[in-house]
């Protein structure tokens, strides 16, 4: 007789338990989601450009520049190019409004890093740098030291990614293993530690120097740097018509 | 009772490590461990989509059985029982086959996917404990 009632309580207690185990978890992943907000390092737009040069996508007369320190093995930057970066090169790069430069930034405890930023600034030599660069990414898991720490020959996967974007092989092949472009490879890094970058992958969008964002993060940061340009211009290229005079010309 | 709510606990852990997975998380908050390198591999996929996702459905379809099996009607049912002990199983051998991975080919620990696969054994454990109680009576 006395069973019932306990019962009940054991529900009711089941039934908070269960609630404040749904609530934190709501709450936990309502703040995963809201809170992403990446660090902002404000840099010094005016620092003049290094020698290197970083691989041009898009316009370079783009009101907004943005620079990409990336390396190849590091899973963080392989996200950014296979989730975010395409929606970037739709909306707002093909569109004129940002030109995009990716520098490389190879870490040191990544093995085969440096072999992957060869592969791709020897396909550059064919004008099929983004290619490789984008199969690259895609098949980080297939050649990285990270995923297949059994991986010593990621020359060979390479050589495939060549193969399938119609590459002159023998030619790339030459051009990687004398290791044409190490020079500039180290140019693009220096030019990253000259501008402090300590992870990768880091984008400078304006005067903000970010880690990992989103799209929606980057086109935030990207509508904040229109606005400072906007703020910046002098009164008379403000005054409508002022601009098209120009380009009338 | 326990098990629905480890179930609910893994329904929610399941649920970041996929919206990471699908970019809508951009990072892991992961102080230790190597999270990312497991995440990025390709053992985190099954049947194309993210390993996580199948977690989330093992874990909520677990949640659901043992509602069903703590209240209503099918309140003690032996087959609900039996129904969360195969399947807690089935969850068990696939977890240890992912920590196999990580430890043996990735080198790497994620220490989400180690609290999951904590998660399944304690709910095989609890769901084999369940089975061998005597039904109770009303």
């Amino acid at each position: 007789m006395a069973k019932k009632p306990a019962k009940k309580a054991n529900t009711k207690q089941f039934a908070g338990v269960l609630t404040a185990v749904a609530l934190v978890g709501v709450a936990a992943l309502g703040y995963v989601l809201t809170h992403r907000g990446p660090t902002v390092i404000i840099v010094d737009p005016k620092i003049p450009a290094g020698a290197a040069e970083g691989h041009l996508m898009g316009n370079p007369n783009a009101p907004v520049q943005v620079l990409e320190f990336g390396d190849f093995e590091c899973p963080g930057c392989g996200n950014f190019a296979t989730l975010t970066e395409p929606d970037i090169r739709s909306r707002l790069i093909n569109t004129g409004v940002v030109g995009f430069r990716f520098y490389d930034f190879p870490l040191s405890q990544h093995k085969n890093t440096f072999t992957a930023h060869l592969a791709a600034a020897c396909a550059d030599d064919q004008q099929k740098f983004w290619e490789m660069h984008d199969r690259i990414y895609a098949g980080q898991d297939e050649w990285s030291d990270l995923v297949s720490p059994s991986m010593t020959d990621p020359l060979s996967i390479f050589k495939r990614y060549a193969k399938e974007l119609g590459l002159d092989v023998s030619a790339w092949e030459n051009c990687v293993t004398t290791q044409k472009y190490t020079a500039k490879i180290k140019g693009n890094q220096a030019e990253g530690v000259r501008r402090n970058v300590q992870n990768t992958p880091t984008l400078i969008i304006g005067n903000k120097q970010v880690n990992g964002v989103t799209y929606d993060q980057f086109k935030q940061l990207v509508d904040d740097a229109l606005a400072d340009i906007k703020k910046s211009a002098p009164d008379s290229a403000r005054k409508p018509g002022a601009g098209r005079k120009g380009a009338a010309k | 009772m326990t098990i629905a709510v480890l179930s609910l606990v893994g329904v929610f852990l399941a649920t970041y490590l996929t919206l990471y997975k699908l970019g809508y998380v951009e990072a892991l908050a992961c102080g230790t461990g190597s999270c990312e390198v497991v995440q990025a591999s390709r053992w985190s996929r099954l049947w194309g989509q993210p390993v996580a996702i199948w977690g989330a459905g093992f874990y909520l379809a677990m949640f659901v059985l043992s509602l069903a099996g703590s209240l209503g009607r099918l309140a003690g049912s032996r087959l609900v029982g039996i129904g969360l002990a195969l399947m807690s199983a089935c969850g068990v051998l696939f977890s240890g086959w992912l920590t196999f991975v990580e430890i043996a080919w990735l080198h790497a620990i994620c220490r989400y996917c180690v609290t999951s696969a904590g998660l399944t054994v304690a709910l095989f454990v609890l769901s084999i404990v369940d089975l061998r109680k005597p039904a109770e009576a009303d």
